[in-house]
């Protein structure tokens, strides 16, 4: 009797909780629910929420996509931050992984300092040598026109103090005796690296890709610095210039706003499983 | 040494060549020059004619009154969003943290705003706190309007700007910090939680006794991480606010950015960023520390 009270009390908690959880997380996707709504609606329309105007077609319109589009040069745009990241995650693979890979397997005298100096240099903050590094990339001739700019978008971000850090962990785990037996076999050094060391780490790696994806994607200031030229501006900085340049269009922004996401929405899985990942293998241990 | 140690060293500096260089080039050589910089008059046009001036670019700005404000606004962003993100991101985890699958689905939507990118969700929220305007009312004010509040210029009002861009960063950060909760909460003892059970102890004494004392390390891990994360606010008051209203929202990086650009005073920046550095080092510090007194 009291057994099927309390499974009663249980079924109503639950269904309690489902409710709050459905209330807490309407609310809290309001702000992109708003944008992906907002970004279909006439110019008077975005901010009317009433029935009336929701039902009434001629409130709602995709002509706001074509305008942001052209305005904001958004082709070209997506072209060099799409351009940006993918440079900085395939060069920093490389560089990162190379490195790593040294640190943890070809010891040299003096190399524990070396590593101790990296990983010195996990917590700088990007923001803090922002203005000397954007002199350093001036006088590198890395600033201007569309290959230079892109270098200099991409070259200062791809060696990673942290992402050396975070592979070296995961080569020292490995098990030595499949290398030394490598060796035996006549590889050398590099086929060792590239072959059995690098496939062996693939989960790693793809956090590595996922962190710099999600970090690059967004960046703001380096570009606000360094890619000042129409040609060079990433989307990021394509959708400031529609938001603080007249005439403002709330349409054209939100669209904007929703071309600029589809990319790493589209990565959402992923970026969510393998963030989780680095999380727990970093702060926490 | 082993042949394939001999071999193995010789080869290690073509290994770490291209990233070293890198860092060299792009991280350490600029930190080099700005720490040389901090100590002359240098400006953004002539770079090479500066001269040493000592320490005055610092004592400089611990007097200019702006450089005051733009760290104590900052200092104030990380106070608000720092114990109230901290918390949140813990109640959202013992939330969400149950082995139905159904509950994934929450889980993703208080993550989704981790992955939209930061200017996005800046220019998306100033329209959200858009007061009334020919008829046109952002989401934020008819939302308060329902419970009776009147009608507020959110990012206008000098003493509610800044707390306005610290509730936006809440929304976007929590989820990440919800989510390393949760891998946290994978380490907690069930054995430990199940005998308190036995005990007779209620969820809240399990949670205050068990729960909370094994999170030690991923509170301050998430405390350290947020810190960090707050003191390098720019994006928000940049395109939100441009630092406004009477520099209530400036912070240390758009200070930095408007003393080189606009003043052109490199120098006066490089010793801003010097000091920037100390402070991130001395929180890091500060984290080891209470990490190494759990071990021992």
């Amino acid at each position: 009797m009291s057994g099927r009270r309390r499974d009663h009390i249980t079924r109503w908690a639950e269904a309690l909780l489902w409710s709050a959880s459905v209330v807490v997380a309407l609310l809290f996707l309001a702000p992109l629910l708003w944008t992906l709504i907002g970004s279909f609606r006439v110019e008077e329309a975005i901010f009317r929420l009433d029935a009336a105007s929701l039902i009434d077609p001629r409130m709602w319109t995709i002509e706001n996509y074509g305008d942001a589009w052209r305005r904001a040069s958004l082709g070209p745009a997506l072209a060099v931050s799409i351009g940006q990241v993918a440079l900085i995650v395939a060069g920093g693979l490389l560089v990162n992984s190379l490195a790593a890979y040294a640190f943890a397997r070809l010891q040299f005298r003096g190399s524990d300092a070396l590593f101790a100096a990296v990983v010195m240099l996990i917590i700088l903050p990007v923001e803090v040598i922002a203005v000397p590094m954007f002199f350093t990339a001036r006088d590198l001739g890395l600033t201007g026109g569309l290959g230079p700019a892109l270098a200099g978008l991409t070259l200062p971000f791809m060696a990673k103090a942290f992402n050396i850090y975070f592979l070296r962990q995961h080569f020292l785990n490995l098990p030595r005796q499949i290398e030394e037996a490598a060796v035996l076999d006549g590889a050398r050094v590099w086929a060792q690296y590239w072959r059995i060391a690098l496939p062996s780490i693939k989960p790693a790696l793809a956090t590595v890709v996922v962190l710099d994806v999600l970090t690059h994607w967004g960046d703001f200031l380096w570009p606000l610095l360094i890619g000042t030229r129409e040609e060079t501006r990433t989307v990021q900085i394509g959708l400031a210039n529609l938001f603080t340049q007249p005439p403002v269009q709330w349409g054209d922004i939100l669209a904007c706003a929703v071309i600029a996401t589809l990319p790493v929405l589209v990565m959402f899985r992923w970026l969510q499983r393998y963030i989780v990942a680095t999380q727990v293998h970093t702060g926490i241990k | 040494m082993t042949a394939w140690e001999k071999q193995a060293s010789r080869r290690a500096i073509w290994f770490l060549l291209p990233a070293l260089g890198m860092l060299a080039v792009f991280v350490a050589w600029p930190l080099i020059r700005a720490a040389w910089w901090s100590v002359t008059d240098a400006d953004l046009l002539a770079t090479d004619d500066a001269h040493w001036i000592g320490a005055e670019n610092y004592s400089d700005l611990l007097r200019d009154p702006r450089f005051r404000h733009a760290f104590l606004n900052t200092a104030l962003f990380a106070i608000l969003i720092v114990p109230l993100q901290t918390l949140l991101a813990m109640v959202l985890a013992l939330w969400v943290n149950r082995p139905e699958p159904a509950w994934r689905w929450l889980r993703t939507v208080f993550f989704l705003p981790v992955v939209v990118s930061l200017p996005v969700l800046a220019v998306v929220w100033t329209l959200l706190y858009q007061p009334e305007q020919a008829g046109e009312t952002g989401l934020i004010n008819r939302l308060t309007s329902v419970f009776g509040f009147a009608d507020r210029a959110w990012l206008r009002d000098p003493s509610l700007a800044l707390p306005a861009l610290a509730a936006m960063s809440i929304w976007q950060g929590v989820g990440l910090q919800m989510m390393v909760f949760l891998a946290g909460l994978q380490g907690v003892s069930r054995e430990q939680l199940e005998a308190a059970q036995l005990d007779g102890a209620s969820a809240w004494q399990r949670l205050v006794h068990v729960v909370i004392p094994s999170l030690r390390n991923t509170i301050v891990f998430v405390v350290t991480v947020t810190t960090i994360l707050a003191f390098r606010l720019f994006v928000q008051p940049y395109l939100m606010t441009r630092g406004g209203p009477d520099d209530r929202t400036l912070s240390l990086v758009q200070y930095m950015y408007e003393t080189t650009f606009l003043n052109l005073e490199l120098g006066r920046t490089c010793a801003a960023a010097l000091l920037f550095l100390t402070w991130v080092g001395f929180l890091t510090w500060l984290q080891r520390t209470l990490f190494n007194e759990e071990k021992s």
